[in-house]
């Protein structure tokens, strides 16, 4: 009888462990169940394509012949406006006079070059991997590129190993701030310092030539936060009067929260999106998500101090004359909250007449996860790699509910896409249109999104608390039709996450 | 199997112990961080104090306490499934308590209470199993047919 008890006890536990394991290599087209949100393809119902291309077994959702991923590549043939070689090694990189940690560079610095276009301009980027062992990939962070320039190793294109380079090409069409950063094993490489700063200006200058345009990369290298790659307060020198623009990046795993001090502010872009009619504000922060953007307005003091924009801890820029006293900067209670931020404005579709409607529900159980035993997140109920996946067709306007129970918050990351915020638990947005890439779920809460499919591909739909991706957090938006021949794993060793 | 049973439990009342002490290396560590300048945020993914934490509570404990019970229904100890059962739930209860207190860290005082009642529970079960081999007043193995 006790074979029967122990079998009892063991059985189900064995199969739920063997049921969880993952195989070594896999296309992220046969993980989990398509859903299809209501629109055409669910009676063709996910049959999984299979034959042979120059890749190897090609999968895709769809009844009609299929476009190679490859193929929805950037402009090739003619020269690029913007050029940059990225030169990614392993190496120590210097936080503060007395700390070093062991991390990754591109061109010998982390963050890496700061990459600036003007809108419309063809932008190419090299990316030489010198001594990056696991492969490094780069990845687009926010920016509508095509779907193979997309920089997700295993979904759009391999890793790149030691000795190998790879040609990013795009038509920066959308002004704003972004990012870039490597997307394979990216829970490792990006923490350890493998990004950098896009920013997209109009094609013709606006406002005054004086004015102070400067980046915020906030991030944090082992334990330290920095700006820009220094820890503590970095002065930016500005003259008493003049306007300046602050380009926030939340390059961590977490929300952070940004504010200034000694100026009113105007929060006047969201992930590279202007706002409408942004009113000034005081003694209140904005709180970005992981991998989101913001950028404030401010005018420097005419009393010769300086404004101090805060970024967490003793993180700050100041903004004035050299050695202009500045404000102590305490951190205020109060938030920025965009559901009535500034004011309305007309927005080119129609949410309420929505093709496909998706849930994407994030829970957490125990259970398995490739074998391992914890706590693990959920996606409708259902743990890695038993999924849903987002089936559109090209030009479908798509709603996502995006629902978090799981107790903590998920700052979730849509790729190729923003999305505009329709309402958060059921109040509706009032103020300028909302448009996001990188929106930060808190527990408990639930947000009502809109897109319009209009970027063909497959498409990266994660939390970008990283760690939180290796442990399941992981979706794809997938166009009919399109064929994926890339695979997680295989001889490139791909690690998307 | 009776041994294998008592030393299995010592090992979970032991593995208590040391998760007593690996997280008071843990806490203590950050505030050392903490002075030398480091931020605690989202970022902050723990010190090696916490990792042991984690691998033990999440793994290593587990296991035992599922070994436990299963070598519980061969070793013939007197009231040894009860024990082991009783362990290897407070076990189970001793994570999800962990896990509730991320979001509610007032549970958190129960997750430490709960570790002493979990050594207590495991001591107690090692006791059940000691002086195998002697006679127990129609002990061990009228217990093995309860069980069956």
């Amino acid at each position: 009888m006790g074979v029967v008890a122990a079998s009892a006890l063991l059985g189900p536990l064995g199969w739920m462990w063997h049921a969880s394991l993952v195989p070594d290599t896999y296309s992220v087209m046969e993980m989990g169940h398509a859903e299809f949100g209501g629109g055409p393809g669910g009676a063709t119902a996910a049959h999984q394509h299979d034959h042979q291309h120059d890749h190897g077994s090609v999968a895709h959702v769809g009844g009609s012949q299929p476009v190679d991923l490859v193929s929805l590549a950037g402009p090739r043939g003619r020269p690029a406006d913007v050029r940059e070689t990225l030169v990614a090694r392993e190496e120590q990189i210097r936080v503060a006079s007395e700390h070093t940690v062991e991390g990754y560079t591109l061109n010998h610095d982390s963050p890496g070059p700061e990459i600036r276009a003007k809108r419309g301009q063809l932008v190419e980027v090299r990316l030489v991997n010198e001594s990056v062992s696991d492969g490094v990939t780069l990845h687009w962070h926010g920016v509508h590129v095509p779907n193979a320039e997309d920089g997700v190793a295993g979904v759009t294109q391999d890793a790149v190993q030691v000795g190998q380079d790879y040609v990013y090409r795009f038509v920066a069409d959308q002004t704003g701030t972004f990012w870039y950063h490597s997307h394979q094993d990216s829970h490792e490489q990006v923490p350890k310092g493998l990004f950098g700063a896009l920013v997209v200006t109009p094609a013709e200058p606006s406002g005054p030539s004086d004015a102070v345009d400067v980046l915020a990369q906030v991030h944090t290298y082992d334990g330290r936060r920095t700006v820009n790659g220094r820890v503590g307060a970095s002065r930016v020198p500005a003259e008493p009067g003049a306007r300046a623009r602050v380009r926030v990046i939340n390059t961590d795993n977490g929300l952070m929260r940004t504010w200034v001090s000694g100026a009113p502010y105007r929060v006047v872009a969201v992930d590279g999106v202007d706002l409408n009619a942004p009113e000034p504000v005081r003694d209140t922060a904005f709180a970005l998500p992981a991998g989101g953007r913001v950028d404030l307005e401010l005018s420097v003091p005419t009393d010769g101090s300086a404004a101090r924009v805060g970024l967490g801890g003793a993180t700050a820029l100041l903004l004035g004359p050299e050695d202009a006293s500045a404000p102590p900067g305490a951190e205020p209670s109060a938030s920025v909250d965009l559901l009535d931020y500034g004011s309305p404005a007309a927005v080119a579709f129609d949410p309420d007449e929505a093709d496909r409607r998706f849930t994407y529900d994030i829970g957490r159980r125990p259970g398995f996860l490739d074998g391992r035993p914890g706590l693990w997140w959920t996606i409708n109920g259902h743990t890695f790699p038993d999924l849903p996946m987002y089936v559109v067709s090209e030009h479908d306007v798509v709603r996502v509910r995006l629902e978090n129970s799981s107790g903590e918050a998920h700052p979730m990351h849509l790729h190729g896409h923003h999305a505009l915020v329709l309402s958060r638990n059921g109040r509706p947005v009032t103020g300028s249109p909302w448009w996001t890439d990188s929106l930060d779920i808190d527990d408990g809460d639930s947000y009502e999104l809109a897109f319009v499919a209009d970027n063909p591909g497959i498409w990266m739909f994660h939390c970008h608390d990283l760690p939180h991706a290796v442990e399941g957090l992981v979706t794809h938006l997938a166009y009919e039709d399109v064929a994926e021949p890339f695979v997680v794993g295989g001889p490139a060793g791909n690690r998307p996450e | 199997m009776k041994s294998v049973y008592r030393v299995l439990a010592y090992l979970i009342a032991a593995g208590v112990v040391l998760q007593m002490a690996d997280i008071a290396y843990a806490w203590f560590g950050v505030l050392n961080e903490v002075d030398s300048g480091a931020v605690l945020d989202e970022n902050f993914e723990g010190n090696a104090g916490h990792a042991l934490h984690g691998i033990l509570g999440m793994t290593l404990i587990p296991l035992l306490g599922l070994v436990l019970l299963i070598v519980s229904f061969f070793a013939k100890v007197p009231g040894g499934v009860k024990w082991a059962a009783v362990v290897f739930g407070v076990i189970v209860l001793q994570v999800l308590l962990a896990f509730v207190s991320f979001g509610v860290p007032v549970i958190g005082l129960l997750h430490g209470v709960n570790a002493l009642v979990l050594l207590g529970v495991a001591a107690m079960a090692a006791q059940k199993a000691n002086g195998a081999g002697l006679p127990m007043h129609g002990g061990a193995r009228s217990s093995g047919t309860r069980v069956s």
